[in-house]
């Protein structure tokens, strides 16, 4: 991580020209949507009043004209969008990370694997999977990837449509893990406990047929906030060390948001769940302002602080 | 008469229930302390090892070096209680760590390849150690909780089970933990 000086440097120099040019490129393709979405409402408002207004069934179908309209609309701004947004992610996001992380490779269209994704044990296996803005590299010795990633699950409605549900979207990191382990120890957000109080909630918890046994942690705070499953009693203790936990709580404060951590396979999968889709360049409010280049900023260093955090670069002997 | 049958049979199948989980319960506080008792095992294997290799430099701390002699061998005889073994083993951590902090005093043992390859392996064995020991912790506090609870508590009574103790980490003990983290710097 560079200097606040440093950035502020590169951010005036290099990233604010380029800004201001996407800024431009911005303004005009919001002009040129509005002027696509007035001309197909307005195509379509004729159509329904030409063929369909003040005969029989004219309400029934007002839904579907809203639903078309809507669905070319959505298409239109993916089209329109999809140049700006890769030049955009080529101009802006990709030299800033090489800025900010020199060791770190970014790729776009990429998205860490879903393999590695299914590995976790964090989620039911998605039937749709898809992500973007790939970063892989090394952060003092520790090798750490990861990237945007939505998980979805097929389910039929009432009327046997196919619908997608989301089962998660946001960051996935994976990083090399300091110690040896052997077993599979998964740490979830407590639901249960924080739902139905502690004694009613544990014993819920440890019904849970889909997990290993649940494993009561002995940090008040930590087990208020997570609930642990593992096949080895021991090894989850040996892997959530008491300054481990505390490492992980302050790692939650900072993130702000729900997380799901797993331990496979001499891995650490994090699952930050932001619920949107990142650095995402806007459309309808202005690249120049502060705090959306922030927020690309705040979310790389929170992926990469980390290793730095959890101190997965202090590797023990077994692990030199 | 049927309702009389189906009360008793229900009231068997409780009994039957809470003598199995407190059956669990003991078995699964004894499975942990043999996994503990393991891991105590391996760090008495590195003593004799580490023993060796300091004794050349440290001559004026023989009176440590032999009571950390003394104690790892009271502590590998085979017929000591599991009582015995939690408190030696509280000893053998606090000696250790007061080793630790002498060699500390000597230059030429602190940058020996041998030493310090024998003072990671204590911490990754410590480390284990710790683990067992909170799983110990936790499985001793269901037990306990169990025989103390109602309606189990009648049946722990009946069945003649006893409270267990906990390993209790003394002052002494987080001080020699600040002394591990000095030399993984």
């Amino acid at each position: 991580m560079k200097q606040i000086e440093e950035l502020t440097t590169f951010y005036q120099n290099e990233l604010y020209p380029i800004l201001e040019d996407f800024e431009k490129k911005r303004k005009k393709l919001r002009t040129q949507l509005i002027f696509f979405f007035i001309i197909i409402i307005w195509n379509m408002a004729t159509v329904y009043f030409f063929f369909f207004f003040g005969k029989e069934n004219s309400f029934d179908i007002l839904p579907f004209f809203i639903a078309g309209i809507f669905a070319i609309g959505s298409f239109l701004y993916k089209y329109i969008r999809r140049d700006y947004r890769s030049e955009f992610k080529e101009k802006v996001i990709k030299p800033l990370i090489k800025e900010l992380y020199p060791n770190l490779n970014y790729s776009a269209n990429l998205h860490i694997s879903k393999d590695i994704f299914n590995r976790s044990l964090l989620f039911s296996p998605p039937d749709l999977y898809n992500g973007n803005d790939f970063i892989l590299g090394l952060i003092d010795s520790t090798k750490i990837q990861f990237s945007d990633v939505h998980a979805q699950k097929e389910y039929e409605d009432s009327k046997g449509n196919k619908k997608y549900s989301t089962i998660f979207q946001g960051l996935f990191i994976v990083a090399d893990f300091n110690k040896n382990f052997y077993g599979k120890t998964v740490v979830l957000p407590d639901v249960a406990q924080n739902t139905f109080g502690n004694m009613l909630g544990s014993w819920l918890q440890s019904k849970n047929m889909s997990r290993d046994e649940l494993v009561k942690m002995d940090n008040y705070e930590f087990e208020k906030e997570f609930v642990v499953y593992s096949d080895d009693q021991i090894e989850a203790r040996y892997i959530l060390s008491p300054t481990f936990m505390e490492k992980i709580l302050e790692y939650k404060k900072k993130s702000k948001e729900k997380l799901f951590i797993s331990f496979v396979d001499n891995h650490l999968h994090l699952a930050i769940d932001y619920r949107k889709d990142l650095f995402e360049p806007t459309m309808f409010t202005s690249l120049l302002d502060d705090k959306v280049t922030h927020e690309y900023i705040n979310t790389l260093h929170l992926a990469v602080s980390i290793v730095e955090e959890l101190k997965l670069n202090q590797k023990l002997w077994s692990k030199r | 008469m049927s309702l009389t049958l189906i009360i008793l049979a229900v009231l068997i199948l409780i009994l039957v229930l809470m003598y199995n989980s407190l059956v669990n319960k003991k078995n699964q506080v004894e499975n942990i302390f043999a996994s503990v008792d393991a891991q105590l095992k391996k760090r008495y294997d590195l003593i004799p090892n580490l023993i060796a290799s300091v004794s050349k430099y440290m001559e004026h701390e023989k009176s440590l070096l032999e009571s950390v002699t003394s104690l790892r061998t009271k502590a590998t005889k085979p017929d000591i209680s599991n009582t015995e073994k939690i408190d030696l083993d509280n000893k053998v951590t606090s000696a250790l760590g007061s080793l630790m902090i002498a060699v500390e005093a000597y230059p030429d043992l602190k940058s020996n390849e041998n030493i310090i390859h024998l003072q990671s392996s204590l911490n990754e064995v410590e480390e284990q150690i710790a683990a067992s020991r909170r799983a110990y912790n936790q499985v001793v506090t269901d037990y306990n909780n169990a025989i103390e609870m109602i309606p189990t508590n009648f049946m722990a009574k009946a069945m003649n089970y006893k409270r267990k103790d906990v390993f209790v980490i003394n002052e002494a003990q987080r001080e020699n933990i600040d002394v591990k983290e000095l030399f993984n710097k």
